[in-house]
């Protein structure tokens, strides 16, 4: 694990929500999780950005959210993707692969 | 879709504030508490895996607030907490809150009437479909020479002119005809009472041309028009006045002058004709009888066909699509001509040729020259008041906002951002100014019906969406300059300052005092203005109200009698011959005349006489007379004086040797030497002269400030044809009490037959000068307004100012200040203020008195006693408003002073 965690690309958090809930629903806690495993402890979204990125998604109607128990047995709002929402992770995946090749071109031009 | 799922999910966590906020509590604890699992099992204590979590996400709050303040509903919520806090200031400060909002509705709602008084006269387009297609048809050098007319001379044509051109449909898809049937009101009777009512003759196209629409009923068709139908159309005040919107009004039968029309339809509400300043009641199709001749007239020629070359009617167009004014005239032009022409013979080359050109629709035709001037001067007077009324609230929560100094200062120091002081601000004043505009449009109807009333316009004046949109422009101009104002004071002081120091020697600067004086005495330089602008038009009235009138007007009783059912001119003599022995002995009147033109109502007849048979020479304003028809007891009845020769009797018949009595300016004119006495006045041949049997003195005809022209009265009788007369009755008491005793005579005579406008002569006369009457109450009113806001700002500010001094004047006393040094202090203060007012203001109320040059009437722009009158007026106030400040500063104990705060 390296020592910080720093902050996700701007505007990138809600991409990653969507593609973390893309494999299965998930709670709040469970997504922050999610996304720190999966970058390898690189990103570590606080509570606050997190919950305004799920609250935004919602509002958006590409998640939706229902309170279910957990493994652990207790009560948990999870998400889950709508047709929308998994529209949207594929457009964005796609345009986020296309500016990032651009910027590494770039990057490696000199 | 995503749109409406966010104002949901927003509207949902306004509403359910609750719920939502227990969602997210729950949502975050478990999050937490989630976390907090996941350290414990790398074997941490359930206290400090807490701890740990939340040293690592900040605190939940936090989150929360983070959470929360993502939607817009948080930006409705915390302009609803401000609002509320805001409302919750105001209340405190009840007296305040009151005076501000007063003076607000003042200043906002005269603004809004005098505006929509603006609007209707100057802007409105007409109630109807596309306005901006209609025309009025103006001919404005006067028709060609040899034509006679009736109404306003540039906007009357004659029959053919109309048929001519209402075939040219490249240029009109519509001209429609109308004509008044009266001078004013025509006689109608519905059911038994006589009454009089405005009716129009209109074309077939009328209707459907303008585009009205109908309530009940239809309008008229061109087959209505050349049948003549004997059919009417109410407008729908009248249909609410005179039939209280009953149904069964249509089928009614209306006599006018004694002719029965069938109502067949009524107009839709808002539509009042197109009469200038005046409401029509009715619209008949055009008739061709003579007893309904445009105007009216009286001659059994002038009828809808008869005469060619009399030019009485009106016309208003409708432009036919995408045709610019300019085109359509260039197309108008050459039938214009010929059909002008028509009836006048061989037409002299070298004669002028009447030009056509179109007229706007916007405003009230006709009053649009008259008014503009008076109307922006009566804008720049409200204009000045709203200003005063702004300052003066700017003033007051300047005051207010300085003693919450501590407030902003512990806000700020708490780490309120200026920004967020600045939106409190906005939405405290935004809420006084809300309540004073609500307040003042209130105030503006009722004070646009008051003007309306006093204006003489009987269109009623409708606060429409120009004017609601004026009112928020002026309201939200105000609102951001109160908020404005206070911010900078209050921003700008130290947070630190205003924590440490005490109430008794707050903060205070130099600069903030000395912005207050400047607010004070600007407000005093434009209430000098106004008194001055007042004083001038009062002083207007009042040469109006004193002028000589040459006659007693006083006791005159006068109102018009239209014999319609008679046609001769023997008829009428004999008509009029019965009803003068009739009214000479009802109770109360003492004598009775009549006269063709009514004094004092704007009318008159001007011609040229020949003199012992020779034309005088001369330019045409130098041997203009005026001349009037009269009655028997002429001099005797209006109190005239009779110079030399005799009154006119009722020896003086049609059968009788044809007499005139002239006035002074007359004999002057044209007898400089000798006797006018025994010479005659006439046309052309000698059959038709006229022996002067009287010199009577001079006195107002048309209008009281008219200057005396050679004037000549002719017995009535005398006349080539007998015109409709009114009738002037010399009374014991109240004139206007007569009217019933009187009503019944002429019932008696003819039960067709109305009082037309009784009105006392005093009042008929005072018609002449309403315009200036209106404009001097007005100012009044406004002068007023300006000094109590001026008093009640000044003695607000000073007021203060002599609290905050309190211990400053305590250590005064305490060190030997005697009461009258404390006193004169005080007093100083605003005198120096007022002075500074005055240097101020004098010379823009001097240039501001030259642009009402043209509204004043024998005072001129300069005139010394009003602007004495001003500034003594502006003393008065400063002494008054600081009187009591003053005194109670220097009634101080020094000792409760001192111990102040």
């Amino acid at each position: 694990m390296p020592d910080k965690s720093s902050d996700v690309v701007q505007g990138t958090l809600d991409m990653l929500v969507l593609k973390t809930l893309a494999l299965e629903p998930m709670h709040g806690y469970g997504i922050s999780v999610r996304i720190e495993q999966m970058s390898k402890g690189v990103f570590r979204p606080n509570a606050g950005s997190l919950f305004l990125a799920i609250q935004r998604l919602q509002r958006d109607g590409l998640i939706d959210g229902e309170w279910k128990a957990t493994e652990n047995n207790r009560r948990a709002k999870y998400y889950v993707l709508t047709k929308k929402g998994r529209q949207r992770l594929s457009s964005e995946t796609r345009e986020w692969g296309r500016q990032a090749a651009a910027i590494a071109r770039i990057l490696e031009a000199s | 879709m995503s749109l409406l799922r966010t104002l949901g999910s927003g509207l949902r966590s306004l509403f359910r504030k609750e719920q939502v906020n227990r969602e997210l509590d729950e949502e975050l604890g478990e999050y937490l508490e989630m976390a907090a699992d996941e350290k414990m099992k790398q074997g941490v204590s359930r206290q400090d895996a807490l701890r740990a979590v939340r040293l690592e996400g900040g605190s939940l709050d936090g989150t929360k607030e983070i959470v929360r303040s993502g939607g817009w509903e948080s930006v409705v919520d915390t302009l609803w907490r401000d609002l509320l806090f805001a409302a919750r200031m105001l209340r405190k400060s009840p007296g305040f809150t009151l005076v501000a909002m007063l003076t607000l509705a003042l200043g906002i709602g005269g603004n809004t009437a005098v505006f929509s008084v603006m609007n209707t006269v100057l802007l409105r387009s007409l109630p109807l479909p596309n306005p901006q297609q209609l025309v009025f048809l103006r001919v404005p050098n006067d028709p060609p020479d040899g034509v006679s007319s009736t109404g306003d001379s540039d906007r009357s044509f004659s029959y053919p002119v109309f048929e001519a051109l209402r075939k040219e449909h490249a240029a009109f898809s519509e001209l429609m005809a109308y004509m008044p049937l009266a001078v004013g009101k025509v006689a109608v009777r519905i059911g038994e009472e006589p009454e009089e009512a405005e009716g129009d003759m209109v074309s077939g196209n009328f209707f459907s041309g303008l585009g009205v629409s109908f309530t009940r009923g239809h309008g008229f068709t061109l087959e209505d028009e050349s049948a003549h139908a004997s059919i009417a159309v109410l407008s729908y005040s009248y249909w609410t006045t005179r039939f209280g919107r009953s149904p069964s009004a249509i089928g009614q039968t209306i006599y006018v002058k004694g002719v029965p029309f069938t109502v067949i339809g009524v107009t839709a509400q808002g539509f009042y004709g197109l009469e200038p300043a005046s409401s029509t009641d009715f619209w008949i199709p055009l008739q061709n009888r003579p007893e309904l001749n445009a105007w009216g007239e009286s001659s059994s020629l002038n009828t809808l066909y008869g005469t060619p070359n009399w030019w009485s009617i009106q016309l208003i167009g409708r432009l036919a699509p995408h045709i610019t004014e300019s085109q359509a005239l260039a197309i108008l032009d050459p039938p214009f001509q010929s059909a002008a022409l028509m009836g006048l013979g061989t037409p002299d080359p070298k004669a002028k040729k009447s030009i056509l050109t179109f007229g706007s629709t916007q405003g009230i035709q006709g009053m649009r020259d008259d008014y503009q001037k008076p109307i922006q001067i009566l804008l720049a007077m409200v204009g000045l008041v709203l200003a005063i009324a702004c300052a003066n609230v700017s003033l007051l929560l300047v005051a207010r906002n300085s003693t919450r100094a501590r407030e902003f200062s512990l806000r700020m120091a708490l780490g309120a951002a200026r920004g967020r002081l600045l939106r409190q601000m906005l939405t405290e004043s935004f809420l006084l100014v809300g309540f004073g505009a609500a307040l003042g449009w209130m105030f503006a109807i009722s004070g646009s019906r008051a003007l309306a009333a006093w204006s003489g316009v009987e269109v009623p004046f409708v606060l429409d969406s120009h004017v609601l949109l004026f009112t928020l422009a002026i309201s939200i101009a105000c609102a951001i300059v109160f908020a404005l104002a206070p911010l900078r004071s209050a921003i700008s002081v130290p947070a630190g300052l205003t924590l440490k120091t005490s109430n008794a020697t707050a903060y205070r600067d130099r600069k903030s005092s000395w912005s207050g004086k400047v607010v004070v005495a600007s407000q005093m330089a434009l209430c000098l203005i106004l008194l001055v602008g007042s004083g001038l038009l009062v002083h207007s009235l009042h040469n109006y109200q004193t002028l000589p009138l040459g006659l007693r007007a006083d006791g005159l009783l006068v109102f018009g009698a239209s014999p319609f059912s008679v046609d001769s001119d023997e008829d009428k003599e004999h008509f009029y011959q019965t009803l003068l022995p009739r009214l000479r002995v009802v109770p109360g009147v003492e004598s009775v005349t009549l006269l063709s033109h009514r004094l004092g109502s704007g009318w008159g007849w001007n011609s040229f006489w020949a003199i012992d048979g020779v034309e005088p020479q001369g330019p045409r304003s130098e041997i203009v007379m005026s001349a009037n028809g009269v009655g028997p007891d002429f001099c005797h009845t209006l109190g005239i004086p009779i110079l030399r020769g005799r009154d006119i009797t009722d020896a003086d018949s049609r059968s009788a040797p044809t007499v005139v009595l002239v006035n002074e300016t007359f004999s002057k004119r044209f007898f400089s030497k000798g006797d006018a006495l025994g010479h005659s006045v006439g046309k052309n041949k000698p059959e038709n002269r006229f022996t002067i049997v009287g010199v009577i003195g001079d006195s107002k005809y048309k209008r009281v400030d008219e200057k005396s022209k050679p004037t000549l009265y002719f017995p009535y009788a005398q006349n080539t044809s007998i015109p409709n007369m009114q009738v002037e009755l010399r009374t014991r008491g109240n004139p206007e009490a007569l009217i019933p005793s009187i009503r019944a005579v002429l019932h008696d005579l003819d039960p067709n037959l109305p009082m037309q406008k009784p009105m006392t002569q005093r009042a008929q006369f005072d018609e002449s000068f309403s315009q200036a009457r209106l404009f001097a109450r007005l100012s009044i009113f406004f002068g007023v307004i300006a000094v109590l806001l001026v008093a009640t700002g000044l003695y607000g500010t000073l007021a203060y100012r002599v609290s905050r001094r309190t211990s400053e004047i305590g250590v005064r006393m305490a060190l030997g200040a005697q009461r009258r040094q404390v006193l004169w202090m005080i007093l100083c203060e605003s005198l120096l203020v007022s002075a500074a007012a005055i240097l101020a203001g004098v010379p823009v109320a001097i240039a501001g008195a030259r642009l009402m040059r043209s509204m004043l009437f024998g005072v001129p722009p300069g005139d010394m006693i009003s602007f004495l009158l001003a500034l003594v007026g502006v003393i008065l106030v400063a002494l008054a408003a600081s009187i009591i400040p003053a005194r109670r500063a220097a009634a101080l104990d020094p000792i409760v002073a001192l111990r102040y705060e």
